[in-house]
């Protein structure tokens, strides 16, 4: 599904700064890979590459077979919207939309209709738990109501991929086990799904680790998640 | 559809945003059309204090040769006739109209009351060449002048000798030496004038009076900005008459012309001054709202950089985005601009009926008549949503030419 080859990516500061060293890195499709380092060690930096959401250097990024470069701003639009979801710490929803609209939103960007577009947002907010806050605001929600609203929007596509940026980084502990809980269940259905943690214990619920440190990939772990009993607290 | 509920919905949601730049721009224009009325009034009140002034009047008197030529000896008298009229009005592009001034001396009765009149006879152009004011009813037509009308033009002195306090004087029928006029206007009492105010006209006095030779010609000369070219101008005239009643080009005393260019051209830079300050702060007024509105344009498109960013990592197209944004500002603009232009011109209109109140009865130098000319106003609004718009264009442009993470990520 995703494949790297030789990725570099330098910063031009007021110092460059070689943040990602040649990296090569091969994801299969279904996979739930995580990926763990120190911070500044580049982890965002690949993250937003792979969503198409900031350029590399040099090297070769395959998404879903194709090629990711020189994309015009069109191609790269419509390759996020049909291959990607995405998942932030900070949330990243609209403030003067209600909880089904930003569920909508990447699919007024696909021309579905409104009525179905309103339809497909609310089963998906049903589906985590939330229909009755369809019609809040984000600045009316918890931090755990607000994760759960942009991983409605993020799936609501059908996205081939997820892409995760410390997804539980602003959420306690027993609300992070339910997000990786529905994670977990998400990945169930077939969705290749990268999350950025420094958590352990959610690193540790994927099936790989990917080990970053300045810039190139230390090693990979392996994990045998099926071990984990995904209702307990994260340690 | 779809996007028209978009739009609406951004613009419904951010209440305060919307009024903000609205109300930006509201002010913007209401400020503009306001002060553009108050400098309007202005220079009306000024152009009605200088109106006698304010056009170029030529006059042309008869005198006599002083040199010998083609054989004519001197001390011949040049008196005008119909030729001269024609050859003015015909071959100098710079004259529209030429009057003559005949005179005749009379008594005028109406019902048991009677006056001495001293009245001329003259052309429509008269009118503005001796600034003539009317009080009631028309002066002196094309058609009056053609026809031979028998028809009068009678001062207020008269008026008030002739009529009584109850009685209408237009359209009455009074009688000047056996002959009937019928009143057709009156005018106001010229100050410093030796009389000849009663106008009757030219064609039809000079039919009763069987005059063909008349010794002052008066015109209006337009297109002279200079002393230079009034200087020019003169000589022009002089030749063209030498030639035309056989006198040496350079005798200067077989006909005097004079004009009121002195005048003319002092109150022409005084309106010039005045017309050029109303346009600079007229223009400063249009530059600081265009600042105005366009600083509050961009701060908007800053602060929606993250929703752009949001946006195009849902899948946006750089150009979805920026067809919202400026619908968005175009919709805002206009309808804010509308508003602040029709809040202006009520503005302008209640303020001028109020001043119009104070001054009334009252002695004052200047009176200040505000109007708006709503070419102006139109122009002047257009432009203010033009660069409304241009000015949230450029911003959004930028804000959606960057990656999306950098837009995202943006505090
Ligand atoms: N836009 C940018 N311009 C310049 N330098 C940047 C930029 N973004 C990140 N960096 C630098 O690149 C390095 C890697 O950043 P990155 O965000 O990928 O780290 P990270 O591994 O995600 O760290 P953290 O765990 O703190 O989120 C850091 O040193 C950071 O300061
Ligand atoms: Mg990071």
């Amino acid at each position: 599904m995703i494949r790297l080859e030789k990725i570099n990516k330098t910063y031009f500061g007021a110092q460059p700064l070689h943040v990602l060293k040649g990296i090569n890195l091969h994801i299969k499709e279904g996979e739930m890979v995580s990926i763990m380092g120190a911070s500044g060690s580049g982890k965002s930096t690949l993250l937003n590459i792979l969503g198409i959401l900031d350029n590399y250097d040099s090297g070769d990024y395959y998404l879903n077979g194709q090629l990711v470069k020189n994309l015009t701003e069109n191609q790269a639009a419509d390759m996020r919207n049909q291959l990607i979801g995405f998942i932030f710490q900070s949330f990243n929803l609209i403030p003067f939309k209600t909880a089904m609209e930003n569920v909508a939103l990447p699919l007024y960007y696909q021309n579905v209709n409104r009525k179905k577009r309103n339809q497909l947002a609310l089963e998906y907010l049903e589906r985590f738990g939330l229909k009755e806050w369809a019609d809040h605001y984000p600045n009316e929600l918890s931090g755990g109501q607000k994760q759960r609203v942009s991983m409605a929007r993020a799936l609501v596509t059908h996205p081939k991929v997820i892409l995760a940026d410390e997804p539980t980084g602003a959420l306690d502990s027993k609300t992070s086990a339910e997000v990786m809980q529905i994670l977990r269940e998400v990945h169930q259905t077939g969705i290749t799904m990268i999350i950025v943690t420094h958590e352990r214990g959610i690193a540790l619920r994927t099936d790989k680790i990917i080990h970053l440190k300045d810039g190139v990939i230390e090693n990979i772990e392996i994990n045998n998640p099926e071990t984990i009993d995904f209702t307990q607290e994260i340690k | 559809m779809d996007f028209w509920q978009e739009i609406f919905m951004a613009l419904s949601r951010n209440k305060l945003r919307t009024f903000l730049t609205g109300f930006a721009i509201s002010w913007g224009i209401f400020i503009l059309i306001v002060l553009l009325a108050a400098g309007n009034g202005i220079m009306n009140g000024v152009s009605e204090q200088f109106s006698d002034k304010s056009t170029n009047v030529y006059m042309i008197y008869s005198g006599e040769t002083s040199k010998p030529f083609k054989g004519h000896g001197t001390n011949r008298s040049i008196m005008f006739t119909d030729k001269d009229i024609r050859l003015l009005e015909t071959e100098v592009r710079n004259i529209d109209q030429v009057s003559p001034r005949i005179y005749f001396n009379g008594f005028a009765t109406f019902n048991d009351k009677s006056s001495r009149v001293f009245m001329s006879g003259v052309r429509p152009v008269f009118k503005d060449i001796n600034n003539v004011k009317m009080m009631e009813g028309r002066f002196i037509n094309e058609l009056d002048d053609k026809n031979r009308e028998k028809v009068i033009v009678i001062d207020e002195s008269l008026r008030d000798k002739l009529f009584d306090e109850g009685t209408f004087p237009l359209g009455q029928f009074i009688f000047i030496s056996g002959i009937a006029y019928k009143v057709i206007g009156v005018c106001e009492n010229l100050e410093y004038s030796s009389g000849g105010n009663d106008y009757v006209p030219f064609s039809t006095l000079k039919n009763i009076t069987r005059q063909s030779k008349y010794w002052m010609l008066n015109f209006i000369v337009t297109g002279l900005e200079t002393k230079e070219d009034n200087e020019a101008f003169t000589e022009y005239l002089r030749t063209k008459l030498a030639h035309l009643h056989e006198f040496d080009p350079d005798d200067t005393s077989a006909v005097y012309i004079r004009s009121r260019q002195e005048e003319y051209l002092q109150t022409m830079k005084i309106f010039n001054t005045i017309q050029l300050f109303i346009w600079i702060i007229g223009f400063a007024m249009l530059i600081s709202g265009i600042v105005g509105v366009s600083n509050i344009m961009r701060i908007t498109v800053k602060e929606r950089t993250n929703e752009i960013g949001i946006r195009k990592a849902l899948g946006a197209k750089s150009r979805s985005i920026l067809a919202s944004i400026v619908t968005e500002s175009l919709i805002i603009t206009t309808i804010f601009g509308y508003i602040g232009m029709w809040l202006g011109m009520i503005a302008a209109e209640v303020g001028g009926n109020i001043l119009a109140k104070v001054q009334e009865g009252k002695e004052i130098s200047l009176n200040i008549v505000p109007s708006i000319d709503i070419r102006i106003v139109l122009m002047a609004t257009a432009l203010l949503i033009v660069c409304g718009v241009l000015a949230g264009f450029f911003p959004a442009r930028n804000a959606v030419k960057i990656k999306p993470i950098e837009a995202m990520n943006y505090r």
